[in-house]
């Protein structure tokens, strides 16, 4: 193996630019897209601005919910502080919660809640508008219920009146309890609400799994270049034989790109702030395994080196589009599974599987050139 | 000695080698000459244990071919007719690189000496900065490195300067006389042929080889 790595090396140090620079790609260019994501997730929330007139806890409580709603940025302001903000295109829409508001909700009344104002820029009015609106349309269907709770008692004689304050704590409790309004099923286990809502909006690792495909792709080409020097003559006459060679230049290139696939981890544990276990790093030396394995198999099947680079491109966007990386296709795999297996990011074991057999079938082979 | 019996070899129904027995002893450099198609480099490449002859039996320094490939291919040094080096490195690079995949080990002093014999100076520059000439001269010297006691080449200065087959040819003499190396070598070159082989194999049914080759004093063994 020493020898190997002797001989290796000695392209390694003609090629370092490009290797280190394939070497690095996937984690530049995973660090990449996450700025670049997060930078776009500050810059698509909606400047709105929202005046409470009615200075009622159920006012409070509608502004509160409004603030919270993700992609909105709320600024809670004066009228005329608002509709300034408004023709300076500042802010994307005004709402005002009205004086009386609490008032009217409790007599079932929905007219005159709110007033809203719009730009001739306002993108965003309409979806804004209607979440608001359901807001105060839970908030009055709860006042109704409470209403008719009372009348029902009052009518059945009952020895308990509820007050209005105590049904509509209860419904709360009860909808907060029960999930009545936003319910998630799934056949497998899924993290929390809480952490479903603060995921980032990209996935750094399913990105960096990706540019590791290509990058892992594109660094195979040794296979080909060896095969085109016609190795394979010069090496029926060493101490390896030209498979066991490839073999070997494969585990080297394996283990190098495993100490990258380490600074990565350590790279994101740091600036990223990721969590990564060690059955995580596992399952990256799986991930790592299997695609260097793919990556030698498919430059056994290339003599031109453009044709490998344009089928390495073209695998690494199929991978992208079928991981929803590109293209939301959650809907679609969902209801096509074989989808996941066709993704060797997502179904790693199965992957690895594969290719280690293909690899045997390929060393044990009989070689037809060299007698 | 190299003893080759009775050895046939076909593509499909068509018969390329049939029936060849010759022997080539320690310091000898034996020629191959015939038209393209006739058989010599499948011969070569057969030689070399790159190809399993159909029949027959071969023989090098009574290591069987069939029965002993591993320890014979020990022996063997072959040049093949495409230069087969890396371009990116250096001579130096190069040499080091298929030594070090050699089983015999090799200084770097030895390594520049085999260079050197041969004319080959250029021992930091990149191969891709080289002549032709002086190409073929390290595709040689890879093929030395392991001190082979067989060496074959297949048109080793093809589309070279007259100089540097001047040069290759007489290193190969010295190889011959010196360490008793057993040479096969193949070349359209007649001249190059008769001036550097002590005998001559004519393969192939073209009488145009064996008329040229008449008017010289060389031992001329003819294969059909």
């Amino acid at each position: 193996m020493k020898h190997i790595l002797l001989t290796r090396l000695l392209h390694w140090k003609k090629q370092w630019p490009s290797l280190l620079f394939w070497l690095l790609f996937p984690v530049i260019a995973a660090f990449l897209f996450a700025a670049a994501a997060n930078e776009m997730q500050s810059e698509i929330t909606v400047p709105v601005g929202v005046v409470v007139e009615d200075d009622t806890p159920s006012a409070h409580e509608l502004y509160e919910k409004i603030a919270q709603a993700p992609f909105l940025r709320v600024h809670k302001t004066t009228k005329a502080d608002a509709l300034h903000l408004l023709e300076k295109h500042e802010l994307d829409s005004v709402f005002i919660i009205l004086e009386g508001y609490e008032k009217k909700i409790r007599s079932g009344s929905r007219n005159g809640l709110l007033t809203s104002y719009e730009s001739n820029r306002s993108f965003a009015y309409t979806p804004v508008k209607e979440m608001i609106l359901s807001f105060v349309q839970e908030e009055t269907g709860r006042a109704k219920a409470a209403y008719t709770v009372q009348q029902l008692s009052k009518q059945s004689a009952g020895k308990e009146i509820w007050t209005m304050e105590e049904i509509t704590e209860s419904s709360k409790r009860i909808q907060s309890e029960e999930s009545l309004l936003e319910t998630d099923f799934s056949y497998a286990p899924v993290e929390n609400q809480a952490e479903k809502n603060s995921q980032p909006l990209v996935n750094v690792w399913e990105w960096w799994a990706i540019f590791t495909v290509l990058s892992t792709l594109l660094l195979s080409d040794w296979v080909i270049k060896e095969k085109k020097a016609r190795m394979h003559i010069r090496l029926a006459f060493s101490r390896y034989s030209f498979k066991n060679y490839l073999l070997r230049n494969a585990f080297l290139y394996t283990a190098l790109f495993f100490i990258f696939d380490l600074i990565a981890i350590g790279l994101f544990t740091l600036f990223l702030k990721e969590h990564v276990v060690v059955p995580a790093v596992m399952s990256m030396l799986s991930f790592r395994l299997m695609i260097q394995c793919g990556g030698f198999l498919a430059a056994q099947m290339f003599t031109h080196l453009y044709r490998f680079y344009s089928a390495s491109f073209a695998i690494a966007s199929i991978f992208a589009i079928i991981s929803g990386a590109i293209l939301p296709v959650h809907p679609f795999s969902s209801r096509h599974r074989w989808l996941e297996w066709l993704h060797p990011i997502h179904s790693v074991e199965a992957w690895l599987f594969a290719a280690i057999l293909l690899m045997w079938i390929w060393y044990v082979r009989k070689e037809k050139s060299i007698a | 000695m190299l003893s080759v019996k009775s050895i046939s070899k076909s593509y499909g129904k068509k018969k390329i080698l049939d029936n060849m027995t010759f022997s080539v002893q320690h310091g000898e450099i034996l020629g191959l000459v015939g038209e393209n198609g006739a058989g010599k480099s499948t011969l070569l490449k057969i030689l070399a244990t790159l190809l399993k002859p159909d029949a027959g039996q071969i023989e090098l320094d009574q290591l069987s071919y069939q029965k002993q490939r591993a320890k014979v291919r020990k022996k063997i040094g072959f040049v093949p007719q495409d230069i087969v080096v890396w371009e990116n490195l250096t001579v130096e690079e190069n040499m080091l690189f298929f030594a070090k995949l050699s089983w015999k080990k090799k200084s770097v002093d030895e390594l520049r000496q085999l260079c050197l014999d041969m004319n080959l100076e250029k021992w930091k520059e990149p191969v891709k900065t080289l002549s032709g000439g002086m190409k073929r001269k390290l595709n040689l010297a890879i093929s030395l490195i392991h001190d082979p006691t067989l060496l074959l080449l297949d048109e080793p200065t093809v589309g070279i300067d007259l100089k540097s087959r001047k040069e290759i040819g007489a290193y190969l003499k010295k190889l011959a006389a010196d360490q008793g190396a057993m040479i096969i070598y193949i070349s359209h070159d007649m001249d190059e042929i008769t001036s550097l082989c002590d005998r001559i194999l004519c393969i192939g049914n073209d009488p145009f080889y064996k008329n040229i080759l008449k008017k010289t004093n060389k031992e001329i063994a003819t294969f059909h």
